[in-house]
């Protein structure tokens, strides 16, 4: 069987238990549902919250260099970490916080494979409510590499030919039947997707148990099923950007693909532009 | 049933000499065990009175009541659970039911002391935990629900003296949140799922297993998508009970599915009784909006689905829970709510496949908890309702 393109921006449950606690590994959670964290974790993760503190307050943005920074910092995080990201929904968020990392240069940043449901599952896994102590440090942050980033000119300039346009949403989403899951508050005007884009929803990814397929399903999957063309620089877009970061987390350090970047404005700026092309069904 | 074929109330009928002379001996002995007699001066030989010990973690005598569900007076809430001796009520469905060949009942679960069929289950799996001292003191329990479950489990707890969180999907209605809260619950409301994903689970069961892995001196988890007791409850009540109101004459079992304790209990029941039973499931369309029901894609999340216990499964549109609903309340004055309606409308399914037959419908609750659901998905429910 084929390996990983980069296996080593993953590790097992078994391996956290393994490595918890020894210095130099730092445990983060990231999670949709931002009480999961209060309710239980793993001993010494801290938790982050995608709403308040991986979004900038005022603009729609991620978080500037100085609050990346700060943040990280704050929980006692330095440069030369391993950072394990795990969190609920098979870590869309902690894919999300993945790409945050690597736009701000962290070198050793990784995922727990299956997130926090599957370490909820085992049985010889703990959780905890105690909250780490983290004794804050000065992190700078080595680069800022916004190529891992796509911005609306570039969707408008993929539309053009040469580019996989990867829509992960659901189906439902995709063909316009819905403009976000019930209950979202983050929406659009019209629903649809972009045209050109091909739909291959995050969660054909991983397994039944949340981990990730192996490399040759996932190959197959996206390379010769779906027919993403790994000669072309790729965009992954999902409605707000977290779902899209874990398909962009799969084709470029699983697959391995040259060129992706996650579309964080997603659905919720594209569905909103005024006079822009969409397609339905 | 009577000679008509028609059911007869069986609290109407007189308990046989034996039964009655055994009642009577209970009641002989029962001052030596303490027992608390209602004081009331009933008459001991009319209707069914029934004699019901419950050891609770402690292991004190904790009920111990002389029911008369004749007379339906009781020492405490707990002794008005469901049993054979004292069943939800079968009613015929006479308007909606267009084929007189079949005869159709319903069984209203919401006439259960705390209002739905989940008390069956609750307490099964609150009697377990209690006996094997699992909860008490400051350990209370924990429990993911879309509110039935969560309001019996709140209610009994609370008034056994331990505490209770409930964790909902934020699609549960307001009614049963509020409830919830009513019943004494504390409550988590957590966004429903997002999107379809393999072997996610849901949000609210992940969150409830983490309160109890993470505070596991504070919280048991009953847990009815995956507790056995939840489909023993009906193993030993409500399979029981529609096999003695019916006389062993039912054909047809009409349920829905969510935890599948239900299907799964009363089927077994029904089946080893005669294996001739058709059992019939019945779920809404994907993305559904009927709390409580799963579409069959949703229901790897219960380990207690077994389709072997099942005949046929129907797919009915999810709006068709609220219209049938609405034609139960308005033709048959029975309040019953949208599982209810969905279950109908795929008995009407079968019976206009079938022709002849006795079937009974499992009604899951009343309308009283989805006023604003009906209101969602009936149009023009809500006009006039403000000055």
């Amino acid at each position: 069987m084929a390996r990983y393109a980069n296996p080593e921006v993953l590790v097992e449950t078994d391996w956290v238990l393994a490595n918890m606690g020894k210095p130099g590994i730092k445990l983060v959670e990231i999670d949709v549902d931002t009480k999961a964290y209060d309710a239980g974790h793993i001993p010494g993760a801290v938790g982050f919250n995608w709403q308040t503190q991986l979004q900038d307050q005022v603009r729609r943005d991620i978080i500037s260099k100085d609050a990346f920074e700060k943040l990280v910092s704050g929980a006692g995080i330095s440069p030369n970490d391993t950072v394990i990201l795990y969190g609920d929904n098979n870590n869309w968020f902690a894919a999300y916080g993945f790409w945050l990392f690597k736009i701000y240069g962290h070198k050793d940043v990784r995922l727990m494979n299956g997130g926090r449901v599957k370490w909820l599952n085992e049985k010889d896994k703990p959780l905890t409510t105690d909250v780490p102590k983290a004794a804050p440090v000065s992190y700078k942050a080595a680069a800022v590499n916004l190529e891992l980033r796509a911005m609306l000119p570039q969707v408008f300039d993929a539309q053009k030919g040469g580019w996989n346009l990867v829509d992960v949403r659901s189906p439902d989403e995709f063909t316009g039947k819905v403009i976000a899951p019930p209950g979202m508050t983050e929406t659009a005007q019209r629903g649809g997707h972009i045209p050109g884009a091909k739909s291959i929803p995050w969660s054909t990814a991983v397994n039944q148990d949340g981990t990730f397929k192996s490399p040759d399903e996932l190959q197959s999957i996206y390379i010769q099923q779906k027919g993403v063309d790994p000669k072309k620089d790729t965009i992954a877009y999902c409605r707000i950007g977290e779902r899209s970061s874990h398909t962009w987390f799969v084709l470029k350090y699983l697959l391995g693909l040259n060129n992706v970047k996650n579309y964080d404005g997603s659905w919720t700026e594209y569905g909103n532009v005024v006079a822009v092309p969409i397609e339905k069904g | 049933m009577d000679a008509t074929g028609e059911i007869r109330n069986p609290n109407s009928e007189i308990p046989k000499k034996s039964e009655a002379r055994m009642t009577k001996e209970k009641h002989q002995i029962s001052p030596a065990l303490g027992i608390r007699h209602s004081g009331l001066g009933l008459p001991s030989d009319f209707g069914f009175r029934i004699s019901f010990v419950t050891l609770c973690f402690c292991g004190q005598i904790l009920l111990y009541g002389d029911m008369n569900h004749q007379t339906r007076v009781y020492e405490n809430v707990f002794e008005m659970m469901s049993s054979e001796e004292n069943p939800t009520p079968l009613v015929r469905i006479n308007r909606l039911n267009p084929t007189p060949e079949f005869q159709l009942y319903a069984k209203l679960e919401w006439m259960n002391p705390f209002g739905s069929v989940k008390d069956r289950p609750a307490w099964e799996m609150l009697r377990d935990l209690e006996e094997r001292g699992e909860v008490g003191g400051a350990r209370g329990i924990v429990e993911p629900t879309s509110g039935n479950t969560g309001i019996s489990l709140a209610a009994m707890a609370k008034t056994r003296g331990y505490h209770m969180r409930a964790v909902v999907p934020n699609k549960v209605p307001l009614e049963k949140k509020v409830l919830l809260k009513i019943a004494g619950a504390d409550l988590d409301v957590i966004s429903d799922e997002l999107c379809p994903a393999p072997g996610l689970g849901e949000g609210s069961i992940n969150l409830a297993k983490t309160h109890a892995k993470a505070s596991s001196h504070k919280y048991a988890l009953p847990n009815q998508y995956e507790n056995e007791k939840n489909v023993e409850a009906h193993f030993r009540t409500t399979g029981p009970e529609i096999w003695r109101q019916t006389e062993g004459k039912i054909t047809h079992l009409f349920v829905s599915l969510g935890t599948c304790g239900t299907v799964s209990g009363t089927s077994k029941f029904l089946r080893s009784k005669n294996p001739g039973v058709k059992v019939i499931a019945v779920q809404p369309t994907e993305g559904h909006d009927v709390p409580g029901l799963r579409n069959v894609a949703q229901l790897g999340i219960s380990k207690l689905f077994d389709s072997s216990l099942i005949d046929d499964i129907l797919e009915v549109e999810f709006r068709l829970a609220y219209t049938r609903a609405l034609e139960l309340c308005q033709n048959e004055g029975l309040m019953a709510g949208p599982s209810s309606g969905l279950i109908l409308e795929g008995a009407l399914e079968i019976i206009s496949r079938d022709k002849k037959g006795f079937g009974v419908m499992i009604f899951p609750d009343s309308i009283f908890k989805y006023t604003s659901n009906m209101m969602k998905h009936i149009p023009g429910l809500g006009a006039g309702t403000s000055a």
